[in-house]
């Protein structure tokens, strides 16, 4: 069975990056967030076990998401996909619980090993 | 609509092109000056040549702006505009670890003038399978009267550009560089040629 699967980026073409980097069976139940204040709103109400998240948003971003999760308690898995490659800002978004950073532009291969690395797949 | 605009997508496209850009010109800045850059969202917004020139004038602190120009394949060029606030440039020698001597602030303002434009330019070209030269950099000290003599004596001639505008916020320093690209007219067609292009993958 194919998990809950939230994708939050304020570009719509990176949505859609990450979109077609995932697992076929994967693709048509994964939600869309284009700003953090949506994915907190959809992690609430909805259990999200999957989440691809962006850093650089406007309004609430990638860290006031995951800082947002610890604060829920919410159990997801997150994938940091940022163009912010800075080592600083991938020990941080680790730090926060991030299972992974993943750089921009994601490409398929990538994604999918990263997932099976942490038995998604 | 003129058709220097860019439709919704073609903006969208481009930011996303900007960030990747800007992710890896300030990872490169961060390594350099061994700290932290903070990143905001690019603007991308198009500007007729006589607000530009009011809006950059009217950044008062500004003390000094290092232009380059820089042109690609398939007719895509433009200047980059770097600016600093009076208060940073000092500071400039501090975080690149220069003996006092060692560089004038001028010169230290174009080395890492330089590093910004052409990391943030390469990255950029090499998402559009693009490649880009670039003209020696160069310094416009007294900001206010040089700046729009430059605009004007620029090699291209336009009304309306393109202007990209990016903060790079070291944290540790409270030092900003605000980077501005400008593209006039011709290359904003032919960047939205290339845009179409990419959007078509989608």
């Amino acid at each position: 069975m194919s998990p809950s699967v939230l994708i939050c980026d304020d570009s719509n073409m990176a949505r859609k990056q990450v979109l077609r980097s995932l697992p076929e069976q994967w693709k048509t139940s994964a939600q869309i967030a284009s700003n953090g204040a949506e994915a907190l709103t959809i992690l609430r109400d909805n259990s999200i076990e999957v989440l691809f998240l962006d850093l650089t948003m406007p309004g609430i971003d990638g860290i006031g998401v995951l800082q947002g999760i610890k604060k829920l308690n919410l159990d997801c898995s997150v994938f940091v996909i940022s163009a912010d490659i800075q080592p600083e800002m991938q020990a941080k978004v680790k730090a926060l619980g991030a299972k992974e950073f993943i750089r921009k532009p994601v490409k398929p291969d990538v994604l999918i090993s990263h997932l099976q690395q942490h038995g998604l797949l | 609509m003129s058709e220097f605009h860019l439709t919704e997508d073609q903006q969208d496209c481009l930011q996303e092109l900007i960030n990747i850009a800007m992710g890896q010109a300030s990872d490169q800045l961060a390594r350099y000056l061994d700290t932290f850059v903070y990143l905001k969202v690019p603007s991308i917004e198009s500007i007729d040549a006589k607000d530009l020139l009011q809006t950059l004038s009217q950044q008062k602190n500004t003390m000094a702006v290092v232009s380059q120009g820089f042109f690609g394949y398939e007719g895509i060029r433009g200047e980059a505009l770097l600016s600093y606030q009076e208060e940073d440039s000092g500071r400039i020698g501090d975080l690149l670890g220069y003996e006092p001597d060692e560089l004038s602030q001028d010169e230290q303002l174009i080395d890492i003038s330089s590093i910004l434009t052409t990391t943030f330019l390469n990255v950029f070209a090499r998402q559009i399978d693009n490649q880009m030269s670039y003209n020696a950099p160069k310094l416009l000290p007294s900001v206010q009267n040089c700046l729009s003599e430059h605009l004007q004596e620029m090699t291209f001639n336009w009304d309306l550009a393109l202007k990209i505008n990016i903060n790079y916020q070291v944290t540790d320093y409270s030092f900003n560089c605000n980077m501005i690209l400008l593209i006039p007219e011709t290359a904003i067609i032919n960047i939205k040629k290339v845009l179409d292009r990419i959007l078509a993958e989608f």
